[in-house]
């Protein structure tokens, strides 16, 4: 359909009487295309863990053998097959959400043992989700603005060396101590954003090309203090940074329970940050001048708004929440940064913004997906009869952002009822946005 | 092929509940420029769509030479002698003329290469044919509109078809262009080849047609021939209702200086200086019309007036202060007010809501923020009162401003420009791609505005609007201003000033 042809229809609709029925109409149409977001979310997560069980079957020898009886006794192949595929996704969701029995066992039974059972599961999931809630936030942020920052990575390292350095060097009350770390953790993801969004805002240079490269700098420069003062911890071959000392760790939420729940504040920040981010991002003028800039470049610049200031402060916003991830994952788990900190956390965290759909809300709950299939997928490894690996959780994740991605192809797999609504959403132009 | 009858019957095409086509019958004879007139949004581009097998019908049948056919896709319209060019040309700019035209149906030979010689040879001889002189081996994006408009045609006659849809051609032609166009679409008809004409150009239609099929709401109100009707017969048909064609205003009465314009030179984005040395003031309660045809530095002295766009040479001041080179906000700031020429690119953020596009450039007002924080409650209100007062037709302010047609997208745009404070009013192309009632609605504001004390600067290649608006006319050419004139100056003059000829301007009796 052409653009022109929509806005023949469009203007159909406008210029009919029953302008009643259309607001009704359109409400209808908005409605169902939200309830699709969601609708197609949770197609993909089936489709991914369809994807999952043939991945379970490929890969199990006794799995794979027993199809040679289908013939002979298809019962008992579906059986077996069907057996053991639950069996796995049984121990993902006991290991991502909550195990029913060891909760069941925590409430007859109240003691911390059971209780650190029951809450086991659940304070991983967190504690995985915690950075990439926000860490996705940041690059969220950037997206909206049509920045395509890569440099998670780089900008989460900067943020844990700005808190690290804090943790060890300065000594104070607990209170005061963590509120320096994130000032700190801020500072240090904003410092390595600023430099690629300098270079976007005065000479032009592609944020995907800087901010990438940003992470090679960064991971060098970490990998360089850890061996050196005042990082290094003395006598450390491999390198590693000191401490932070107890009083700049963040407290455990369910500290008093058991000392193996890692949930710490940090999830706490991370949810302080998403609404944070979800007012700047709808209230502030800031926030709107960001997302004009983002939506329409030239009718930002027309309507006054000068996108180099917008680029600079996009950028460092994104940065400072990255660094905050960053602060939250040393100061709240690892204590002390070795090389390569950080893993792909700066990576993945894109996808979850991208899965997240850029928006604050989604970015919470496609971290807190994650958060699940990496906490699971590790259960299911050690706890699994079929010697399944944990990349089960990631390839599960990785066919769901696919699938989130092509949502062309959702409609397709599944036959979705939307031409009427698509129709509709077409005839008032609204649907492609 | 032979000349050929094409006849639509009972056409009628549904988007969910809303109607784009309701029973429509039209038969298009051999050798005819048939027009299809209507606002924006009757339903003629999605008919022509349907015809041209972009869009499927719910009901209605096409016979050619009384056969029945059926459309699936272009190819199929292609294949039974339908040719369209549409409003958003698609050609691929790095080609060249003949590369694009014969893009999907290549010569080869040998197989698999690309005859370029035979192309371009096949090429000459249709544009011989039908007196479409175009260059095969130029490159498109080299080519001025016009042009490029041509080769679209041509891509078209190659592929024999024997009726053309052009959808509004001329709504990117200069006067001239337009001009030439229509010898091209007479030399095609005298030999035999018909051709839908969709327009909402009055004039136009009057000019070239043989029939005119009005269409509102998505019916035909009427068929009819240049002969039996008059402009604002057609007008009334295509609005449902009487329409002032011309616009009412009382003498100016113009007061202090508000945009002192001296000595300006501006550079376009190839580094050529595209204004040279243009002076003009505006005064407080008169229009100024700059007249011209487009690309004669009219884009770039509003980008320099509006801070978009750095002045090389010369001073800009609005009410005595200083705005050449300052930023766009300094200059909104001065009590500027600013129409677009291009609204979808430069007025509007299309994915926001109509709320929020009418504070785009105000959003730091103390109406609509405090402290650095949105009051979604007073946007609202606003952009609810807008859409009553500015007549915007939408569900309701909260809808995304994509969903509203052409015409209430600059509504939008006007409305907006409009509720701020304002000394000086700069519209460009104010009222392109509009339909009538719209461009009747936009005029009279912009006169309102006037008559409250606004000095208003119009900027359009639209000789109509510039003469109904204007209390002085500037005419622009290659940069420079060629003079300015009298409201009453005849199209002639005004038309031979446009073309750079000293002519016009000694016969309209003013000095340079």
């Amino acid at each position: 359909m052409t653009i022109s042809e929509e806005r023949e229809t469009g203007g159909e609709h406008d210029s009919s009487p029953g302008t009643h029925d259309q607001s009704a109409l359109l409400r209808v149409a908005i409605r169902v295309r939200d309830a699709n977001i969601l609708k197609v979310t949770a197609l993909a997560f089936v489709v991914g863990l369809a994807f999952g069980a043939l991945l379970i079957i490929l890969t199990t020898p006794t799995l794979l053998r027993s199809w040679g009886g289908l013939f002979s006794h298809p019962g008992g192949t579906i059986a077996l097959n069907a057996k053991t595929i639950w069996g796995d996704y049984e121990l993902l969701f006991c290991g991502g959400v909550f195990d029913p029995r060891a909760v069941w066992a925590a409430i007859q039974h109240s003691n911390d043992a059971n209780w650190t059972n029951a809450l086991g599961p659940l304070s991983s999931t967190l504690t995985y989700a915690t950075p990439l809630i926000l860490a996705g936030l940041g690059l969220a942020v950037g997206f909206r603005t049509n920045l395509f920052d890569i440099g998670g990575q780089g900008q989460l390292i900067g943020g844990a060396l700005g808190a690290t350095y804090v943790g060890f060097t300065v000594h104070g009350s607990a209170v005061a101590l963590v509120a320096l770390e994130i000032l700190a953790g801020m500072a240090g993801g904003l410092l390595i954003a600023a430099i690629p969004a300098v270079l976007k805002a005065i000479t032009g240079a592609h944020e995907v090309i800087t901010t990438m490269m940003m992470n090679y700098v960064t991971l060098s420069l970490l990998g360089y203090l850890v061996l050196h003062t005042p990082f290094a911890r003395p006598g450390q071959l491999q390198g590693e940074s000191k401490s932070i000392v107890p009083a700049g760790q963040l407290p455990k939420l369910f500290g008093w329970i058991s000392s193996s729940l890692q949930v710490n504040a940090g999830f706490i920040i991370a949810l302080v940050a998403v609404v944070a981010v979800a007012w700047f991002l709808n209230r502030s003028t800031l926030g709107f001048e960001l997302q004009m800039v983002g939506a329409n470049p030239d009718a930002a610049r027309t309507a006054g708004v000068s996108s180099r200031r917008v680029i600079i402060i996009a950028l460092c916003i994104a940065g400072a929440l990255v660094g905050l991830a960053g602060m939250a994952q040393v100061s709240g788990i690892d204590v002390y940064l070795s090389p390569g900190y950080g893993g792909t956390i700066g990576f993945d965290a894109i996808v979850v913004a991208l899965l997240g759909r850029n928006k604050p809300l989604g970015v919470l709950f496609a971290a807190l997906l994650f958060g699940a299939l990496d906490s699971g997928g590790h259960y299911m490894q050690i706890y699994s009869s079929t010697n399944i690996d944990y990349s089960l959780a990631l390839v599960i994740q990785a066919v769901i952002v696919f699938c989130v991605a092509t949502p062309a192809l959702m409609v397709a797999l599944f036959r979705l009822r939307a031409s009427a609504t698509m129709q509709a959403a077409l005839a008032s132009g609204g649907w492609a946005k | 092929m032979p000349p050929m009858k094409l006849e639509l019957r009972g056409i009628t095409k549904r988007f969910g509940s809303l109607v784009a086509n309701r029973d429509v019958n039209l038969t298009i004879e051999p050798g005819e420029i048939h027009c299809l007139l209507g606002e924006n949004g009757a339903g003629k581009s999605t008919l022509m769509n349907v015809l041209f097998g972009m869009v499927s019908m719910n009901e209605g049948e096409v016979l050619v030479n009384d056969k029945l056919v059926v459309i699936k896709d272009p190819k199929d319209a292609v294949a039974n002698g339908i040719g369209m060019v549409h409003q958003h040309f698609m050609l691929v700019p790095v080609f060249t003329v003949a590369e694009n035209v014969v893009l999907g149906a290549e010569p080869v030979r040998p197989w698999p290469f690309l005859d370029r010689v035979g192309a371009a040879r096949e090429i000459q001889e249709v544009s011989r044919r039908y007196g479409l002189d175009v260059d095969p081996h130029a490159v498109v994006e080299n080519l001025p509109i016009g042009m490029q408009q041509r080769v679209e045609i041509l891509k078209a006659l190659d592929r024999d078809v024997e009726v053309l849809i052009l959808d509004e051609p001329t709504a990117v032609l200069t006067p001239q262009e337009a001009e030439a166009l229509f010898e091209i679409m007479r030399s095609l008809t005298a030999q035999g080849k018909s051709i839908v004409f969709i327009t909402h150009k009055l004039k136009e239609v009057l000019a070239i047609a043989d029939r005119i099929t009005v269409m509102r709401l998505g019916e035909v109100v009427a068929t009819t021939t240049p002969q039996e009707t008059t402009e604002s017969a057609l007008a009334a048909l295509m609005v449902g209702r009487a329409v002032n064609l011309l616009v009412d205003k009382a003498p100016a009465t113009p007061h202090d200086v508000v945009l002192a314009v001296d000595d300006v030179y501006v550079d376009d984005d190839r580094g050529l200086t595209s204004v040279k040395g243009l002076s003009l003031s505006v005064r407080a309660g008169e229009i100024l019309a700059i007249a011209g045809v487009q690309g004669n530095g009219q884009t770039e002295l509003v980008e320099a007036l509006t801070g978009l766009r750095s002045v090389t040479r010369g001073s800009i001041s609005i009410r005595g202060r200083d705005v050449a080179n300052r930023s766009v906000r300094s200059v909104l700031d001065a009590g500027v007010g600013h129409v677009p020429e291009d609204r979808q690119r430069n007025g509007l953020v299309l994915s926001m809501s109509v709320d929020d596009n009418l504070v785009l450039d105000l959003q730091h007002d103390s109406r609509f923020s405090r402290f650095g924080m949105r009051n979604l409650r007073a946007i609202h209100e606003n952009g609810s009162r807008r859409l009553e007062e500015f007549d915007i037709r939408a569900a309701a302010s909260s809808v995304l401003v994509s969903t509203l047609s052409g015409g209430n997208q600059q509504k939008v745009v006007v409305a907006r420009e409009l509720s701020r404070d304002l000394h000086l009013l700069i519209c460009s192309q104010p009222t392109r791609g509009l339909d009538v009632g719209s461009i009747e609605y936009v005029h009279r504001e912009i006169v309102r505005n006037r008559d409250a004390g606004v000095a208003v600067l119009v900027i359009s290649s639209e000789l109509d609007e510039v003469t109904a608006l204007a209390d002085r006319i500037a005419v622009m050419f290659g940069g420079r201003l060629m003079g300015i004139v009298p409201p009453t100056t005849s199209r002639e003059q005004l038309g031979l000033m446009m073309a750079g000829s000293d002519h016009g301007l000694a016969a309209a009796g003013v000095a340079g």
